[in-house]
């Protein structure tokens, strides 16, 4: 057995409510990324609510009760319709869909290039394009929590990124998917992510 | 002595909101392992692969087929 000193790490645990920021990334990321399947239905199902009665406990107990009475084939379904399909998928997954055009550059080109900035960068596993709201919620969840090689983000590098990539693109993006006729399930997840936003938004502008 | 965190302005709206109980965590904590293989974001790999089919980009090839 070889003794190899490696240096020490000291981490520091994160405020309850940047990890549960963290969460919802990784919540809504992986259920942007696929359909939930019935592993994570039964969690959703089975989890607290959160209290008091604003925006995003609301959203969160219609997620949870929805939860409840979907199963993953359904989901997988629905997911399917609403962005694959056949034809246009009457709801885009892609931020570039919903952020004005107010630069040169493709929004996939600078999502490309902050991330790299920021020592991230697309797995090779991987085949969706950057803008893709998954990878850049994924991206958030990232920047919040640390992993993918890296500690968590300074608050204003998650602002800067936010506000570049996100701020514009996920409430339309809600919107269009609380708003269109093949959601069910994901009408659930629209109202969560429209609230999410709004609270990252609105936190974002507070010291 | 344990360092308490300080009551700035966006903890308070973050905690006020919801934030911060075991609720979100509690049902991510065993979420599929799928958003991290698919997902994550990996540091930069030394060389890209570019950009392969998936079931969007081949819906927007046939979108732009005439």
């Amino acid at each position: 057995m070889s003794a190899v000193a490696s240096p020490v790490q000291v981490h520091r645990p994160l405020p309850p409510e940047e990890a549960a920021r963290g969460d919802l990334y990784a919540l809504l990321a992986r259920l942007l990324v696929g359909p939930p399947d019935d592993a994570l239905l039964g969690h959703l199902a089975a989890a607290e609510r959160l209290p008091g009665d604003g925006a995003l406990a609301r959203a969160w107990a219609g997620l949870v009760d929805a939860s409840k009475a979907m199963d993953a084939d359904a989901a997988a379904e629905e997911y399917e319709q609403l962005f694959v399909g056949m034809g246009q998928s009457p709801v885009s997954i892609y931020a570039a869909s919903y952020a004005s055009a107010g630069s040169v550059d493709h929004p996939r080109v600078r999502i490309q290039r902050d991330l790299a900035a920021l020592g991230l960068g697309r797995p090779a596993t991987v085949t969706e394009p950057e803008d893709h709201l998954g990878g850049l919620l994924e991206a958030m969840r990232v920047l919040v929590k640390g992993g993918a090689g890296r500690e968590p983000a300074s608050l204003e590098e998650q602002k800067r990124f936010h506000e570049a990539h996100l701020a514009a693109a996920w409430p339309g993006f809600a919107a269009a998917l609380g708003a269109a006729r093949e959601a069910n399930y994901y009408r659930h997840v629209a109202a969560l992510c429209a609230a999410f936003a709004a609270l990252e938004a609105e936190s974002f502008k507070l010291d | 002595m344990k360092k308490t965190i300080p009551q700035t302005n966006r903890r308070k709206f973050l905690l006020g909101a919801g934030l911060g109980t075991a609720g979100v965590a509690a049902a991510i904590a065993t979420r599929s392992p799928l958003a991290t293989k698919q997902a994550e974001v990996a540091p930069e790999p030394a060389q890209q692969e570019g950009y392969r089919a998936s079931p969007h980009i081949l819906k927007y090839y046939k979108t732009t087929e005439v």
